[in-house]
């Protein structure tokens, strides 16, 4: 047979952006696979280098375009590590409220998207206008649907509005209700089940190798590792949760332990809205001077929070002015979105390739920076 | 914090590094020989430090020296190090880390790209991955002028010279 090189992408083949796959085909199975990532690289680490603490805000969310604020949490968290500074208790708290809902959003997002590469789009739509609800949430909140710009060093921008905790609570329960719909389109579909089982298996001893964290570890490893249990940053000690896991990881199990935790994110806003503090600031400053331009005393310091998926870090190194002397951004699915594409897609079907890029959680803009 | 403590205690005793400290809650960060480097990560990949998390660099263009920044995460303690290692900036060339952690190819790749420092051992390192057709020094360095390559690749146009000819020469104002 001979064998014919094809290219993926790279117009979305899952979902998260622009990213490209050679493929080395013999009939539909992938013989060998190369991934080639670029086509989103804007540069980031460089443009923060040249950019002021502050103003880096309005870079980084960038970063990873579909859970935004993972990128704020890791920025503020390394700058106040690094200033050694203690933000308000309440801040805390709005910052958990932030991560668990922008948690919920994309999971609902991705569960819905599987319905891209599975052809059966209405499970997109459906999880779209839901989780366009949620974006309304944020809107209110922080003024901007996608990138917030909300969670910055020292606390966060500001006080919850009048009357935003009943909202959230009433939003949770109509998701609540909306989510068996869910299961019972996308996870019980015959196509999609007979898709997913069994299919796109991640090994323990390939987690190891690769370095793949998130939903992937856990479910390959059955252990629970969650840098919100493991590592607890914000407050997460202080609230109830469990880490759903798995004895066996195919895309399908991936797919019903993204639903379980969007149960467990429901559960942490409830229990972070009760126990929020009634009254208190929200935001100290970072160092004296101007509030747009401070300085960061010297130090290095890595910061990793729990993404939708795995770890997720930024490395900061200060040299004690008024810009970062260097950022470099650990993405969350960089393992197996390049190391993983090139080792592991082979042997699977042409048509498998987009529905392992999705199940894997291959998010582009964080890879490319 | 405690355990954080004796962990540190354990890997200065087994690795005596030029430097070892706390650098935040529950991170270690250690200074080493770069000649001590591959057994430093070997010895704390066997030690529960069993991911890379990512492998970066800094150009200490000031002290003419690149360190290199391995960054490894305990899952079971709950612990990251950082292991850093700095080597001359004339002559950028170390060891791969591959055999240790097979995920370090890519991050290889990338730092090769972006500062120039060749991995011996991984034979992909040399290949480009992000840039296409990069043609200057490499972009993450401090001597690279972002703002000068821009200007050099992409040129202001003359707009009064564009606007002029569209509409016939006539002067706007």
């Amino acid at each position: 047979m001979n064998e014919v090189k094809l290219f993926l992408g790279p117009q979305h083949p899952g979902m998260h952006g622009n990213y490209s796959v050679h493929m080395y085909v013999d009939g539909d199975k992938i013989n060998k696979a190369r991934p080639t990532p670029g086509f989103l690289h804007r540069g980031f680490e460089k443009l923060m280098e040249r950019r002021h603490w502050m103003g880096n805000l309005a870079l980084i969310p960038r970063i990873c375009v579909p859970e935004p604020d993972i990128n704020e949490m890791v920025y503020a968290m390394g700058v106040e590590a690094l200033a050694g500074i203690e933000i308000p208790e309440k801040a805390h708290w709005i910052r958990m409220l932030v991560l668990e809902l922008a948690r919920i959003a994309v999971h609902v997002m991705g569960l819905g998207f599987i319905g891209g590469p599975t052809g059966m789009y209405t499970a997109t739509y459906w999880a779209i206008a839901q989780r366009d609800l949620l974006l309304d949430l944020f809107e209110e909140l922080t003024g901007a649907r996608i990138y917030h710009m909300f969670i910055v060093p020292g606390g966060v921008r500001k006080d919850l509005p009048e009357g935003f905790s009943q909202k959230v609570l009433e939003k949770l329960d109509e998701l609540e209700e909306k989510i068996p719909e869910f299961e019972e389109l996308i996870l019980k579909h015959p196509v999609i089940h007979a898709r997913t089982k069994d299919n796109i298996l991640l090994p323990e001893d390939v987690v190891w190798e690769l370095g793949v964290t998130g939903i992937g570890m856990r479910t390959a490893t059955g252990k629970k590792y969650d840098l919100r249990k493991v590592k607890p940053y914000a407050r997460y000690d202080q609230v109830e949760f469990e880490v759903p896991v798995a004895e066996y990881s195919d895309a399908l199990t991936r797919l019903n332990t993204k639903v379980k935790e969007i149960y467990q994110s429901i559960g942490i806003v409830r229990q972070v809205l009760a126990k929020m503090p009634a009254e208190g600031d929200v935001r100290v400053p970072v160092s004296s001077g101007n509030a747009l331009r401070w300085t960061v005393p010297e130090g290095m310091v890595y910061s990793a929070v729990e993404s939708n998926r795995g770890e997720y870090g930024y490395f900061i190194v200060s040299d004690g002015r008024e810009m970062p002397y260097r950022i470099a951004v650990r993405g969350a699915s960089y393992p197996q979105g390049l190391l993983g594409v090139e080792k592991y897609l082979k042997g699977y079907r042409i048509d498998d390739a987009s529905l392992w890029m999705d199940s894997m959680g291959v998010c582009t803009p964080e890879i490319d920076r | 914090m405690n355990s954080t403590n004796n962990t540190l205690e354990q890997l200065k005793a087994a690795l005596s590094p030029l430097d070892a400290y706390i650098a935040a809650d529950r991170q270690i960060a250690m200074t080493v020989n770069p000649g001590e480097t591959m057994r430093a990560l070997t010895f704390l990949r066997n030690e529960g430090f069993a991911q890379l998390s990512i492998l970066t660099c800094i150009d200490w263009i000031r002290d003419n020296d690149f360190e290199l920044v391995y960054i490894l995460m305990n899952w079971e303690k709950g612990i990251h190090c950082q292991l850093r290692t700095r080597i001359n900036r004339e002559n950028p060339v170390f060891d791969t880390a591959t055999d240790i952690f097979p995920g370090a190819r890519y991050y290889e790749r990338e730092v090769h790209e972006f500062f120039g420092i060749e991995f011996k051992g991984n034979e992909d390192s040399y290949k480009p991955l992000f840039l296409e057709r990069w043609d200057s020094i490499p972009p993450l360095r401090k001597d690279f002028d972002p703002q000068a390559y821009s200007d050099s690749k992409f040129p202001m146009r003359d707009r009064d010279k564009i606007f002029k000819s569209r509409t016939g020469g006539a002067d706007n104002e």
